[in-house]
């Protein structure tokens, strides 16, 4: 039975009509069909309309950067007759870097990249170099050659250094309860108790994500960051031993204490973005920001009548320590054209027109109409500001405020950004309790050293 | 003479002639097999074997995984790994979820597909509504729970502080003392939809006979459960339990949208450590040989737990 059951299972297999040959072509058909689809796969570029598209890959943070790109690249694709720029937002939330090294990976370079971890790309020869008819657009403290005398980052908007990392209050809720802002650290503490005697939510921050964490931290550490200013930065002088991390010991043990003490409940999951929702529904007064203006307009969007502000954390003697951009190195950001666009020369030379238009001054009053910070071209003084976002008044006034001192931190530890990644994870372990400031303190020295040893 | 009869095989001296024949022709449905599945096998090969065997190299090396320049560095990433505090939080991260994933959803899966069994309407109904969390993605369904577990305007505190328990409502996935057990609880909640269609179609299979003639011989259903059904699912038992710590073993989409490993590195599970070091911090070569002893892990785990559970298949 069972031999009659495999014959005629068998004969199943084989309908009339349908050859072993059929089959075996069918066979090699299918396999063929599979190939050439995969094949395909790796066919690109084209054009739209007779017009060269080319993609701009871009961190989607704050709403106010989506929306000048999107107006940017709108303006643009209705004046160009040669180009189409394609966004390729990346959504809030998505690890960047990763997505930069799939796009690596596969070969997949979008034409213009808003650049991260610059030094990492550079070294391995991934970018183009941006020619003079671009810099020449900027002013010139804004971009810098690289060490082969090419420039591959210009700014995407304007360089105010971490001005923008600092504190968005409620001006009202500070003007009915007579609080002011602060001019000292100890000010500073005692506006943070004020706020919290009135059984109110005084500080809402973020660590849903682990980079919002900087924005308590930085403005904290900065004091100390600014003294290694002359010798090269601080993380520089770790490297060669003539600093540790023992020296942010109390930087860090105030991140702590406000942490504690003053930051609402929820704050290790939650994201950036929704300190703004925090603020605005009156569940804090003050919160964290790294986006500045841009912070202020998306909080103007969501509620037009919060009246909003801007302070920064200031030192113990009332100095304001602000980061001065890397306009180099790893930590540089901004636009990049990819050496795959360069091979090409269509596309090259269709980023290149792309950000002639971006540093034009038409196209930066576009920005401030859109609410952010044009980008710091040589017809800078011909821009028209934008003063209408409430709060605005407040960050104009700390690029004038004379107790305003920049310095530098550049690193030139290749692995720098991957050791940053860890401190800020240690920092959040040690805020949430997780680890004793001693614990923190020794495993990021560890990790520091582990890192610079692999060079 | 009945049709078996008819079919019976012929006699050794007719088949003698025919055997090259047959030959032939299962070499010739060999052929055809292979062109079928040709396209599949290349595709994991370049896919999956080559850089599965490329990364073994790769983790001898400082690779940053843009660079096409490295060096080789021995040993030292697997000496870096296995002497490292994360590595071993994110190993016991595994093994709970892991572990922990397999044993609840396997304990829960059985339990529904015998109350599915025992219904005898609207099965498919039911049956319906258990499975549907397994057709949702991973990704699409801890982003649905990271919504509604949010501290400050999440469904689920929201509905408590309604209620009045202010006291109860949580940081879910911030508060370090439960984020493993709230991902556990999602991981199991999103795993259990097949384990369940699995031992209800093995439950289905259960001789009828032997349920029969155990409640004859007197057997309460406690007893016709643990000495007829569940010898008979054992192997069932098997294939779930080795799926469920495969699984586990590769946790990754919830961790990577509901914690991103934190706050910290509380949550982070060897499948998140791989990517998190491997893409997100620029060490390739260290990513590598991270997953190279989360391959030995799994392998050794997997065959161990399959092993003991065979022996339990003989002696039921």
């Amino acid at each position: 039975m069972r031999n009659a059951r495999a014959r005629s299972s068998a004969g199943a297999a084989l309908p009339r009509g349908l050859s072993r040959r059929s089959l075996v072509q069918a066979g090699g058909g299918l396999s063929l069909a599979a190939v050439l689809p995969l094949a395909a796969c790796g066919t690109g570029g084209g054009t739209t309309g007779g017009k060269t598209p080319i993609r701009f890959l871009y961190a989607t943070g704050d709403e106010t950067w989506n929306t000048v790109a999107k107006a940017v690249a709108d303006a643009f694709n209705a004046q160009s007759a040669t180009a189409v720029v394609e966004l390729d937002p990346l959504p809030a939330g998505s690890d960047y870097a990763t997505a930069m090294k799939t796009m690596d990976a596969t070969g997949n370079w979008p034409a213009l990249v808003d650049m991260r971890d610059t030094a990492t790309y550079l070294e391995a020869g991934k970018l183009a170099p941006i020619p003079a008819e671009v810099t020449d657009l900027l002013n010139e403290e804004v971009y810098a050659p690289s060490e082969d005398g090419e420039v591959y980052i210009v700014p995407t908007t304007a360089l105010n250094g971490e001005l923008g990392f600092n504190i968005v209050y409620d001006k009202d809720y500070f003007v009915e309860h007579g609080l002011a802002v602060p001019a000292t650290y100890a000010e500073f503490i005692a506006l943070l108790d004020a706020v919290r005697s009135n059984g109110d939510g005084a500080l809402a921050t973020a660590a849903g994500e682990v980079w919002p964490s900087d924005q308590l931290w930085k403005p904290l550490a900065a004091p100390w960051f600014a003294r290694y200013d002359e010798a090269g930065g601080f993380w520089n002088a770790v490297a060669a031993g003539e600093a540790s991390i023992e020296d942010l010991r109390e930087p860090l043990e105030r991140l702590k204490t406000i942490t504690d003490e003053y930051v609402i409940e929820g704050w290790q999951s939650t994201q950036d973005a929704q300190t703004s929702t925090l603020l605005v529904n009156g569940q804090a007064v003050m919160a964290t920001s790294s986006a500045g203006i841009g912070r202020l307009n998306d909080i103007a969007k969501v509620d037009p009548g919060f009246n909003a502000g801007i302070f920064a954390v200031p030192a113990d003697d009332g100095a304001l320590h602000v980061l001065k951009n890397s306009v180099n190195g790893d930590t540089a950001s901004g636009f990049a054209i990819s050496a795959q666009a360069r091979e090409d020369g269509r596309q090259y030379d269709a980023a290149v027109e792309f950000l002639k238009f971006y540093f034009a001054v038409g196209t930066c009053d576009l920005m401030e109409e859109q609410g952010m910070i044009a980008p710091n071209i040589e017809a800078a003084d011909q821009i028209r500001r934008n003063d209408s976002i409430p709060g605005a008044a407040d960050y104009f006034a700390l690029l004038e405020n004379p107790d305003l001192t920049w310095f530098q931190n550049d690193s030139a530890m290749p692995a720098f950004s991957t050791f940053n990644t860890f401190f800020r994870q240690a920092r959040i372990e040690m805020q949430d309790g997780q680890t004793t400031l001693d614990e923190c303190i020794a495993k990021t020295q560890e990790e520091f050293e582990n890192l610079a040893a692999e060079g | 003479m009945s049709a078996a009869t008819a079919e019976t095989p012929a006699p050794e001296a007719l088949m003698r002639p025919a055997a090259p024949r047959g030959r032939a022709r299962a070499k010739r449905q060999r052929t055809v097999m292979l062109l079928f599945i040709a396209p599949a096998l290349a595709v994991y090969v370049v896919m999956v074997i080559a850089p599965s065997l490329q990364s073994v190299q790769l983790s001898l090396t400082d690779w940053d995984g843009v660079n096409p320049a490295y060096d080789y560095v021995g040993l030292r990433n697997y000496q870096d790994i296995l002497t490292s505090d994360r590595f071993w939080n994110a190993t016991r991260n595994t093994l709970v979820l892991g572990l922990g994933s397999a044993v609840i959803v396997n304990v829960i899966a059985l339990a529904v597909a015998l109350m599915l069994d025992r219904l005898h309407r609207a099965q498919g109904f039911f049956r319906t509504i258990v499975y549907l969390p397994a057709l949702v993605s991973g990704f699409i369904a801890a982003t649905i729970w990271k919504y509604m577990l949010n501290f400050n305007f999440g469904a689920a505190n929201t509905v408590l502080r309604d209620l009045g328990f202010e006291g109860a409502a949580m940081d879910w996935l911030g508060d370090n003392d439960i984020v493993v057990g709230v991902l556990l609880f999602i991981i199991c909640f999103t795993l259990g939809g097949n384990t369940t269609l699995i031992y209800l179609a093995n439950l289905q299979s259960v001789p009828q006979e032997l349920v029969e003639a155990a409640k004859i011989d007197g057997a309460s259903g406690r007893q016709v459960f643990r000495y007829v059904t569940w010898p008979m699912l054992a192997g069932a038992v098997t294939v779930n339990m080795t799926l469920a710590m495969i699984a586990g073993w590769t946790i990754f989409d919830q961790v990577m949208v509901l914690t991103a490993g934190g706050p910290g590195f509380i949550s982070e599970t060897m499948a998140f450590f791989i990517y998190k070091v491997g893409f997100g911090e620029y060490r390739a070569g260290y990513g590598s040989a991270a997953a190279i002893v989360l391959f030995v892990v799994v392998m050794a785990t997997t065959v161990l737990a399959n092993r003991y559970m065979r022996s339990r298949e003989v002696q039921g």
